[in-house]
């Protein structure tokens, strides 16, 4: 450890130019990761809500409405129906004007449409569940989150996209610049690691400081763009706090697992810590190995 | 034991560094390395460190057999090893205790074990107490008797220096072959050195080398082109 603390004091420049590049390229990566977890629970939250949602005429019959029900289940694009008849339509309305005896007073459960509740199997379907409900007679107004959805969707996939070009270059960056610098470091200790290999030092032996010093620079990158971006994101708590009122709460589901990303909480900000401090360690781990392997060779 | 059978080096460009030289050194064993330059004194050393492969022929050191090509021991055979040059290969930016205990720590060993076996080495060395000194505030003998000192720490059976009277006066070069003849008889030492005055008045072992070949392997010889 001393060894490589030693090194970076002594090749400052070179050290710090290794820092930022690899600072950089964390910052980045992490805030998009950041962003992407975002904007993968917002649309996992959109995702949960009633997709489409169908209103019928008051004087439409339940067969009729159930027919329509059927047609769609036998489409295949559907994952739940929900039907709610006139009471449970009055029962809602009762709760949501409870503060205001007035409405209610005002409202009968026959005058209330009764309705179908839509989840599709994938967000690409609503449009056309909304284009066929549109078509079916006794069918009063159909109402689905089309711009909400398709413009998370379209955002979602171009930021990937570009997350994944830009992950890939930052990525190559840093490599190239991490193993330039370390060539260097190399170059000016060639005879004390001349000599180390006459005296039978292993090759890890002679690689050791060299990682630890990539390790270093990983560790601390790491830490210095994930203080930053969560320094960031608790100074616009409030205003995200605002944006995303009435949504309790926003998670990411993977295979099998659910994490919470909204509200913030310590196992989401975890999760970022050891993608960031994986993502620096690996990328200075692998251009001391490469710059040392071709060293060796 | 370190033999030498019918080893022939050449060097890609096609010349001849070594033409057929077989020899025996023993265990504790003196030798002089002598010959003009180009005779194939270095390759000797080279090949001993495995730093080259012969062409042809077989080198044993101990039980490893050092002219295979498949030998991947190569950590373990210089381990064995205790080298000195003539440019002394002193780290400037690392003081005399952790230019000696290099040798110690690239095996693996306690810290505390280094401590004592780097001071009871720079103690035969009469170097005692200079431990924090930098190479820059030595003398050119100073800077040979660390060489030896990391040379000969630890464990090492055999010696080798190429030329380590190469670059000192012929005062400091006795006192440089006193500290090898202290040493004489506990470990296997190898001179190769153009030094005409300490090979004759030591009366060693000299195989003496030209153009690549022995000429001569004399018991108690001298400096004898």
């Amino acid at each position: 450890m001393i060894e490589a603390l030693t090194s970076i004091r002594r090749t400052p420049y070179q050290s710090l130019s290794g820092f930022l590049v690899l600072f950089l390229t964390l910052f980045l990566s992490t805030g998009i990761f950041i962003i992407l977890t975002f904007l993968y629970g917002l649309l996992g939250y959109v995702e949960t809500r009633p997709q489409v949602t169908v209103y019928f005429k008051t004087d439409t019959s339940e067969s009729d409405i159930f027919k329509v029900r059927e047609q769609l289940i036998s489409s295949g694009k559907v994952l739940s129906i929900k039907y709610v008849n006139k009471q449970e339509a009055f029962k809602v309305y009762q709760q949501f004007t409870k503060d205001n005896p007035l409405l209610q007073q005002m409202v009968s459960a026959d005058i209330l449409p009764a309705s179908l509740e839509i989840y599709a199997k994938q967000p690409e379907f609503l449009p056309q569940i909304a284009e066929f409900l549109g078509k079916q007679p006794g069918v009063d107004e159909v109402q689905f989150q089309k711009d909400i959805v398709s413009r998370l969707l379209t955002l979602t996939s171009i930021l990937r996209k570009t997350s994944l070009v830009l992950f890939g270059f930052l990525i190559l960056m840093s490599i190239l610049v991490l193993i330039t610098i370390t060539l260097f470091k190399i170059a000016l200790k060639k005879d004390e690691i001349e000599l180390l290999r006459l005296l039978g030092a292993s090759n890890f032996y002679i690689q050791k400081p060299f990682l630890l010093e990539g390790f270093l620079f990983g560790l601390f990158s790491s830490l210095t763009s994930f203080l930053i971006l969560i320094g960031g994101l608790f100074y616009f708590y409030p205003f995200l706090t605002s944006y995303l009122r009435g949504i309790p709460a926003l998670s990411l589901n993977l295979p099998h697992y659910s994490l919470q990303v909204w509200p913030l909480n310590i196992i989401f900000l975890s999760v970022t810590l050891v993608f960031s401090l994986f993502f620096g360690v690996g990328i200075a781990f692998i251009s001391v190995l490469i710059s040392t392997g071709r060293y060796f060779k | 034991m370190i033999v030498f059978d019918h080893v022939i080096k050449k060097y890609p460009l096609g010349n001849i560094a070594l033409d057929d030289v077989s020899f025996k050194i023993n265990d504790n064993e003196f030798v002089f390395l002598v010959g003009p330059s180009g005779a194939g004194k270095t390759t000797i050393i080279k090949l001993l460190l495995r730093e080259i492969t012969p062409t042809k022929g077989t080198i044993t050191l101990g039980d490893f057999n050092i002219a295979d090509k498949k030998f991947t021991r190569i950590e373990n055979l210089r381990r064995q090893i205790g080298i000195v040059f003539q440019d002394f290969k002193i780290l400037n930016d690392k003081n005399i205790f952790e230019n000696v205990s290099l040798s110690l720590r690239v095996t693996g060993m306690p810290s505390a074990t280094i401590r004592t076996e780097v001071k009871e080495s720079l103690q035969l060395v009469g170097l005692s107490g200079k431990e924090k000194v930098f190479p820059a505030q030595l003398s050119a003998g100073e800077l040979q008797r660390v060489a030896i000192a990391r040379a000969i720490v630890g464990n090492r059976d055999i010696l080798i220096a190429d030329e380590p009277t190469g670059n000192l006066d012929p005062k400091t070069s006795w006192e440089i072959m006193k500290i090898f003849k202290k040493i004489e008889g506990k470990k296997t030492i190898i001179i190769a050195t153009h030094n005409s005055d300490i090979v004759n008045s030591l009366k060693k072992r000299v195989i003496v080398l030209k153009d690549g070949k022995i000429i001569k392997d004399l018991k108690k010889g001298g400096y004898d082109l």
